[in-house]
């Protein structure tokens, strides 16, 4: 027996802990630079605001909503969902595996009878609640895919209390039926399209399609979705983990034609990805780069590249990474054009102990030296705060007033709250 | 730009464990059998960090139970307020840190009360909607800067 854990609309719920004021509101939480949604409330839901609407686009259409919208927070998002993480992980009796930054998926054991797996989840969802503040949603099903299926219901229907659990088949045909296709976990965009076309509506339509008929059109993906939501588990841990790829992206404050600016955000993505490597243990096989120029100025010029490089060796190191960015940056660059966004990928993710040093890198002496190097960096910014330690790529040209500007000052974050659990200076005021 | 040297750093792990292993190596010592951890203000006194926050105490509504303007309280949300705890609650649209009173609950509200003649009692009638946020199981006052 699998289940899914969630918290409900993340961020907005991680913002209300520290302002209740806000319970019951509607209340979005903005991507960095305060460009678009990126989180809604029940409440901002339900007055239409998409995800991913830009911010001015919702104000030209709710001028009237009183909505309230919040820069993001990561740092204290970050913090809240640890919190959640760690109660999870305690209350799980089984195999715990954390599948994105408020997501994890628990294993149950199979003997436990269905009112023991609601009152578990219930139990749960009250105990997160009363300590942390934060809500979480509990599904649970015989497979990811139906656990998922049924945080779905968890999350709509307050009769469930929380916890939703697809149990029998009954049961499980009853869910299938009434979740459209394009809801179903796994099965991505295209999938959708093409299953649409091919007159299926619901999960349950595809559920009930012969194996044959699955392995005729579709690759072996959709058809483990497939006999997921027919009940038989096939989609491990692993395989889930090594799909997930780390990225740092961001839209700038205003648009970069320059080369040299360019290659300094980059330069500052690769160390915010190495830095995330080293912090979960892991290293990247493969670097990635993309720039992208404002699509909502059809009057410019329009251009978007990707491109990617294998690694020699997997690496976690500051150097190597935004070395390599800097190569790739270099071969898709393009003059003249203005550049509104740009990330840094990392894929192909192996855990630390299991590089292997490629011959053709040298000796394993040059990784362990880089090693050293990335450790002392990382605890002399533990110690002076954050990029006390840069390297020389990341540094921007001197602002108006001769001093550099850092990274953090280029963002917009005009309605960021304080970080109240990881500042002395920020914490909540008592009277 | 200044140039910045880094020495060759290679901080001493070892220290920070306990020398139990050291002493082990070469000189049996009849005070092994008592070593202990040192006390450790994060693992004795927070229980339950994931659900413990932290607050600044604001002005003088508590100082007749020893809290002042500026102290920081732990507050552990896990806890379920007892009458008498000190606890923070959300009233007005501002946090407030009070001694709960939960004694009129059967004549329909409970009251936060300050610790300061000064201050009047906040009664809360209708205790359907009232939470506590978190119950205060210390706070910390800096007494040297």
């Amino acid at each position: 027996m699998f289940a899914v854990c969630d918290c409900d609309n993340c961020y907005c719920s991680c913002e209300r802990v520290f302002r209740p004021d806000l319970n019951g509101r509607p209340v979005v939480v903005l991507s960095n630079n305060d460009g678009c949604v990126v989180a809604r409330s029940n409440e901002a839901k339900q007055l239409g605001v998409k995800m991913g609407m830009p911010y001015f686009r919702m104000r030209q259409l709710f001028p009237n909503a009183d909505i309230t919208a919040l820069s993001s927070n990561y740092e204290l998002y970050g913090d809240m969902t640890g919190r959640v993480m760690a109660l999870l992980r305690r209350a799980c009796p089984g195999y715990f595996f954390r599948y994105s930054i408020d997501e994890a998926f628990c294993e149950l054991p199979d003997d436990w009878p269905p009112e023991r797996l609601r009152a578990w989840g219930q139990a749960l969802h009250t105990d997160i609640k009363r300590g942390t503040g934060m809500p979480v949603s509990i599904g649970m099903g015989r497979t990811k895919t139906l656990a998922k299926l049924a945080s779905h219901f968890a999350k709509r229907y307050p009769g469930y209390h929380h916890a939703c659990l697809i149990d029998t088949d009954e049961q499980r045909e009853k869910a299938l039926a009434l979740c459209p296709i394009g809801d179903v976990w796994g099965i991505g965009r295209r999938n959708t399209a093409k299953l649409q076309a091919l007159g299926v509506a619901t999960a349950l339509d595809f559920a009930r399609w012969t194996e044959q008929r699955v392995n005729q059109h579709f690759t072996v993906t959709a058809l483990r979705t497939w006999r997921e939501l027919n009940g038989t588990s096939c989609i491990e841990n692993e395989k889930m983990a090594a799909k997930q790829s780390i990225c740092v992206s961001r839209s700038f404050d205003g648009m970069v034609d320059d080369a040299e600016i360019l290659s300094h955000h980059v330069a500052n993505f690769s160390v915010h990805v190495a830095q995330k490597l080293r912090r979960q243990g892991t290293v990247a096989g493969v670097v990635g780069v993309f720039i992208d120029t404002n699509r909502f100025r059809d009057d410019l010029e329009q251009y978007y590249n990707y491109a990617d490089r294998q690694l020699l060796t997997p690496s976690s190191s500051s150097t190597v990474i935004a070395a390599t960015a800097q190569r790739i940056l270099d071969s898709i660059f393009k003059a003249g054009r203005h550049y509104k966004r740009a990330g840094v990928v990392a894929l192909g993710l192996l855990p630390d102990n299991a590089i292997q040093t490629n011959l053709l890198n040298g000796d394993g002496e040059h990784v362990q030296r880089q090693r050293r190097l990335d450790a002392l960096i990382d605890r002399l910014n533990n110690i002076e705060g954050e990029n006390a330690v840069q390297l020389a790529s990341q540094q921007y040209r001197p602002g108006p007033d001769g001093k550099p500007v850092h990274f953090a000052d280029a963002l917009r974050h005009a309605f960021r709250s304080p970080n109240y659990t990881t500042r002395w200076t920020d914490l909540i005021l008592l009277k | 730009m200044d140039t910045i040297v880094l020495s060759d750093a290679e901080f001493d792990y070892a220290s920070e464990r306990p020398l139990a292993e050291a002493i082990k190596a070469g000189f049996p010592s009849p005070a092994e059998d008592y070593m202990r951890d040192a006390i450790d203000f994060n693992r004795d006194m927070i229980r339950n960090p994931e659900t413990t926050f932290y607050g600044r105490v604001s002005g003088d509504s508590m100082v007749d139970a020893g809290i002042g303007d500026g102290d920081i309280a732990v507050i552990d949300r896990s806890l379920l307020a007892h009458d008498g705890d000190i606890v923070v609650a959300y009233v007005n649209n501002e946090f407030t840190i009070k001694i709960l009173d939960l004694s009129h609950r059967a004549d329909g509200y409970v009251e936060l009360r300050p610790a300061n003649p000064r201050y009047v009692p906040i009664r809360i009638h209708n205790t359907d909607n009232f939470e506590v946020w978190g119950v205060v199981v210390y706070t910390i006052r800096q007494w040297r800067h």
